[in-house]
């Protein structure tokens, strides 16, 4: 029986193990193949729907489903965190000091990464972010309808750090806010990115920039936060600016899986070592990573696991059923960013195509929405015929495999 | 004084920057850090940041199919 062990059940291992489990339907039946989830978390939440939740006050149980009713028929699910891959000797160890070996024959490693306050002194005790949680976000959304005057900070509080639009959108919704509360003349917005620009690629910073003024926001590049004093309401950054604020809001920079850190698959900053275009683990053939916990050179988001899944899932039924590994993901990026009054725009790019100029839309906005709706059933396969009629030849590239 | 040298090839816009970065929150003033690069944004993004931030732009050339550019860090603060 060959094994497949995915580690994480965020949007890519779901997906990934979806797409496994339908293309191998018969070789499950059959006992020849098995497919397993490891996680610890019992529920799963729609991180996109986080700025909802901080900036328009949604029910932090409205983005949340139980990971048992995402999980496709055919693949088991064990509900323990890995403290360890062998990928030389082809085991996993579940956590704890009852910690299990487990054998696979092909693993797919779906961690995701995680906002890490620790990486600047005073920013857990002064920053409340909308990348942890929902919970955390609502609390966010409880203070925000409690201010009266003030000055908001947001922006980008480190690298590498998940959805790369979210800190401008998080300036763009509290704008709103703030607008249809009628006081927004009493509420300062200020962005702070440590890049050179407002966004990172030319073409949306053309787009957005403009915005930032007529908004009245105000942007600070090159703003490399290095130290927050809560007890001053200061954030200091490296190149030895200090800004004063009266609510914090900023995206920390983010942080690998705990167990990776020690492995020599990883970088040294913790995040796996994997080729762009097929994913395997550079030094391993039967392993993977998808999604945020590599080292590739994209965003963070969930749409490139889900594209990076779908890829490996169709390698891995071609390893099984002998076709070959005959895919590969083009590094598409479709980052929404909401600008606020019901309109969009889309962070599209791919390894070879720089970041297109997209204006704001309402159209974009209705087409997030639709996303938000789809988003449960996307993760058991459903809609992937929409998702290859959207992204046409971006949706993977497929060549036949070279025979030996 | 360390040298820090960073790969950043294979990475578009803003791929270099953030590798950039990494390495600039890492140093000190009077170390130095190489990156090598290959997406042609790199040169310029690299001396704007440098120009914005007070850092010194020592020079980028031409190795293989790459850039390598070299920063001296010179404005962290104290």
């Amino acid at each position: 029986m060959k094994k497949i062990a995915v580690i994480g059940s965020g949007a890519g291992g779901l997906i990934t193990s979806s797409k496994l489990a339908k293309d191998l339907y018969k070789e499950i039946k059959n006992g020849e193949v098995s497919i397993t989830i490891f996680d610890k978390r019992t529920d799963q939440e729609f991180q996109p729907g986080y700025l909802e939740v901080a900036f328009r006050g949604t029910d932090p149980s409205k983005i949340r489903r139980p990971i048992d009713k995402l999980i496709s028929p055919g693949v088991q699910v064990v509900h323990k965190n890995i403290e360890k891959v062998d990928l030389a000797e082809r085991y996993v160890k579940t956590e704890g000091d009852g910690g299990e070996k487990v054998d696979f024959d092909y693993i797919v490693i779906s961690t995701g990464a995680s906002p890490d306050n620790d990486q600047i002194d005073g920013l857990k005790e002064a920053n409340m972010d909308f990348h942890t949680s929902a919970n955390k976000s609502s609390l966010i959304y409880n203070q925000v309808s409690k201010i009266k005057s003030g000055r908001i900070v947001v922006g980008i509080g480190g690298v590498p750090y998940k959805c790369p639009p979210s800190p401008n959108e998080s300036a763009f919704m509290l704008d709103e806010y703030f607008r249809k509360a009628g006081i927004r003349d009493k509420v300062e917005i200020t962005y702070v990115t440590p890049f050179t620009r407002i966004y990172s690629a030319e073409t949306i910073n053309e787009v957005i920039a403009p915005m930032y003024e007529s908004r009245n926001i105000e942007s600070i590049t090159v703003f490399n936060t290095d130290t927050v004093d809560s007890k001053k309401k200061e954030i200091t950054s490296i190149e030895g600016e200090t800004l004063k604020y009266d609510y914090l809001y900023l995206t920390p920079p983010h942080k690998t899986a705990g167990f990776l850190k020690e492995s020599e698959i990883v970088d040294e900053d913790g995040w796996v070592k994997v080729d762009k275009k097929d994913m395997h683990i550079t030094t391993y053939d039967n392993g993977f990573a998808i999604g945020d916990t590599t080292n590739i050179p994209i965003s963070k988001a969930g749409v490139e696991a889900h594209l990076e899944g779908i890829v490996v899932a169709n390698n891995i039924t071609g390893d099984i059923n002998g076709t070959g590994r005959a895919y590969k993901f083009t590094g598409r990026t479709q980052c929404s960013m909401e600008t606020g009054f019901h309109k969009a725009t889309f962070v599209v790019g791919t390894y070879d195509r720089p970041v297109e100029k997209i204006q704001p839309s309402t159209m974009n906005y209705m087409e997030k929405k639709v996303m938000e709706k789809i988003y449960w059933s996307s993760l058991h396969g459903h809609y992937e015929w929409l998702f290859k009629h959207h992204f046409k030849e971006d949706y993977f590239e497929h060549q036949e495999p070279i025979a030996h | 004084m360390t040298t820090f040298n960073v790969d950043s090839r294979g990475t578009a816009c803003p791929g270099p920057i953030t590798d950039l970065l990494r390495a600039y929150k890492k140093s000190q003033n009077g170390d130095t850090i190489i990156l090598l690069a290959n997406d042609p944004g790199a040169v310029p993004d690299t001396k704007t940041w440098c120009e914005m931030t007070k850092n010194e732009f020592a020079g980028s050339k031409q190795v293989e199919d790459a850039f390598e550019i070299t920063v001296k860090v010179a404005s962290k603060k104290a």
